[in-house]
């Protein structure tokens, strides 16, 4: 995987790994925020944003401070510390510099922290030994590939929503069953890399 | 508060995933077993019921508004002393749970309990919950992974049911097979629950 | 002001004592961690080069300048029995359908695969997780090294061919690159 060129990276990241239907990342914010198109697709520009600052700060955090120190141990506290200071951050600047974009994406960010999918994230790019661009590409094609899956997801919702579900089926159960038929369709994309 | 209570409360009336839908990500990727699930499961239990101790203790000092990160660093603390752990006597149940042993910190079930119950009850108490809640975890963690591993593979906890005749449903250990097994639980359980009130 | 200073100070002070309670347990499990990861090597080494009884690393210097042209490989062993070289284990890393699959290669003198072994991996359950099982790795055994190792998604019809897995042929083809990498990296240490 540390060879991979970018466009596979990316490839792979969006369609063939998608983080929330074949990794099981970021389910949470799958399920629960996944009612309206509209919504999701503040969910997902929230966690786009977030991701790829995630992703790039981690990789720094990871060379120069945890390898350095010889300290890899405290990675899990470490990650999960830039994670909720960043999305901290990201709201306070977000608040002062863009109203707008904070009323669309403000109610978002603090799910964000116990989203898996964006520690996932951290975790995977180190794994993987990844260099920055690919870290950045991975970053980003996950990202996009968990937004690809939520926005989709909401619009089977809203069609569901008005169709006539046997009653034990209503919500939760329907919803994981719409999101089976999503991953079945999702692994078509696997012999792509 | 009733000891016996808060215990089966976690267990059944509050199961986290057929109740709360909590901790959805470890429930459906690690699942592919009985004994990938029963593993997750105890992992889970064991930092929960550490947590909860911890910061039941803690609840008078925390203040309120470092009170989430400074659960997290608890329970982030907690997550990598039981892989270490893990990694040291359990290497072969460490590989295959993977990734998802760090991911325990944002498990969602750790620190709903941390914010809701063990920041504004007693360290008995608490306890309790943390033991009551993860091993509600646990059991459907592991209902679920036998399920999947019963008709994907034709086996529970490696023991052949079927026998070889069996052709298993690969599709039940491949990701769709996860949000299908969970969607249908939940059904039956939607149908108890309406059938019982 | 000083509100912000007094609650930056409990946070520090919370992640000091989480700092120095993971640095003990990391000091404890520390020895028994590297101990599992020497021991599962060590293990499987003697299962995939019978022959040895001692093994030792090739020569760092050597193994980077393999290592410089194919990346794949990652660990060369030299096996022994007494004093005498009988062969070479190698773990190679070749890509399969969920990341790298680590495989671990024991090639004899006479240039014959003594054993397969597959490590680490994130393959399917139940698919490409089942290159581990030995109903798979065994068919490596005793494949010349003069030629490539071949998949065939039948029954082989040629010596130097395996099956894969129905439905796992991605997987397949990746343990048998791995196998191959293993062979071309004998071939260019013992020069044949």
């Amino acid at each position: 995987m540390e060879n991979a060129g970018i466009f596979v990276i990316l490839v792979s990241s969006i369609l063939v790994n998608n983080f929330v239907l074949s990794r099981f990342l970021g389910i949470c914010p799958f399920l629960g925020v996944s009612k309206q198109v509209e919504t999701a697709l503040g969910m997902g520009m929230a966690v786009t944003f977030v991701m790829t600052l995630a992703g790039i700060i981690t990789y720094f955090v990871q060379k120069f401070i945890l390898v350095y120190f010889d300290i890899e141990y405290l990675q899990t506290i470490a990650f999960i510390l830039v994670i909720a200071s960043l999305v901290q951050f990201v709201e306070i600047v977000l608040q002062k510099m863009s109203p707008t974009l904070y009323q669309a994406l403000g109610v978002f960010l603090p799910l964000i922290t116990t989203n898996c999918a964006v520690l996932g994230l951290a975790l995977l790019n180190i794994q993987y030994e990844f260099g920055l661009i690919q870290t950045i590409t991975h970053s980003i094609g996950a990202a996009v590939g968990f937004s690809l899956a939520i926005v989709l997801f909401a619009g089977i919702r809203e069609k569901l929503e008005i169709a006539d579900v046997p009653t034990p089926f209503k919500g939760f159960p329907i919803a994981l069953i719409t999101a089976s038929l999503m991953s079945i369709a999702f692994l078509g994309f696997a012999g792509l890399v | 508060m009733n000891p016996i209570k808060t215990l089966t409360n976690g267990l059944f009336k509050e199961n986290p995933i057929f109740f709360q839908l909590l901790g959805m990500c470890p429930t459906l990727a690690v699942t592919t077993s009985a004994e990938n699930g029963l593993g997750m499961g105890l992992a889970s239990t064991a930092v929960l019921i550490c947590s909860n101790v911890v910061i039941s203790l803690l609840r008078k000092v925390v203040p309120s508004k470092i009170r989430i990160p400074i659960f997290i660093v608890v329970i982030a603390t907690f997550v990598t002393m039981v892989g270490m752990v893990m990694e040291g006597f359990m290497p072969a149940l460490y590989n295959s749970l993977g990734l998802f042993i760090p991911l325990i910190v944002v498990n969602c079930l750790i620190l709903a309990r941390a914010e809701s119950y063990a920041s504004k009850n007693g360290v008995f108490i608490s306890t309790i919950d943390g033991i009551g809640m993860g091993l509600g975890f646990t059991w459907a963690l592991t209902v679920l992974g036998a399920i999947r591993e019963l008709f994907g593979a034709g086996s529970i906890f490696g023991m052949s049911i079927f026998g070889v005749a069996y052709k298993p449903a690969l599709i039940m250990i491949l990701p769709p097979g996860a949000f299908l097994a969970l969607g249908i639980l939940l059904a039956i359980n939607n149908l108890l629950k309406s059938r019982s009130a | 002001m000083k509100e912000i200073i007094k609650l930056g100070l409990i946070l520090l002070l919370v992640c000091v004592v989480a700092a120095v309670a993971l640095a003990f347990t990391n000091e404890l499990t520390k020895d028994q961690i590297a101990l599992q990861r020497n021991q599962a090597n060590e293990n499987a080494r003697r299962n995939i080069l019978p022959d040895a009884d001692s093994f030792k690393a090739l020569d760092e210097n050597k193994l980077n300048e393999i290592i410089s042209e194919n990346k794949s490989v990652a660990e060369v062993f030299k096996g022994y029995k007494g004093d005498s070289i009988v062969g070479y284990t190698f773990k190679t890393l070749p890509s399969g359908y969920g990341g790298t699959v680590e495989v671990m290669t024991g090639i004899d003198l006479e240039g014959k695969v003594n054993g397969v072994r597959i490590g680490n991996h994130q393959e399917t359950p139940g698919l490409g997780a089942n290159v581990a099982l030995p109903e798979f790795y065994n068919q490596y055994e005793n494949k010349s090294a003069e030629s490539e190792i071949e998949v065939s998604k039948t029954e082989p019809t040629n010596d130097n061919q395996i099956q894969a897995i129905s439905g796992a042929t991605i997987t397949s083809d990746a343990v048998t690159a791995g196998v191959n990498i293993a062979i071309d990296t004998f071939k260019q240490i013992t020069g044949k």
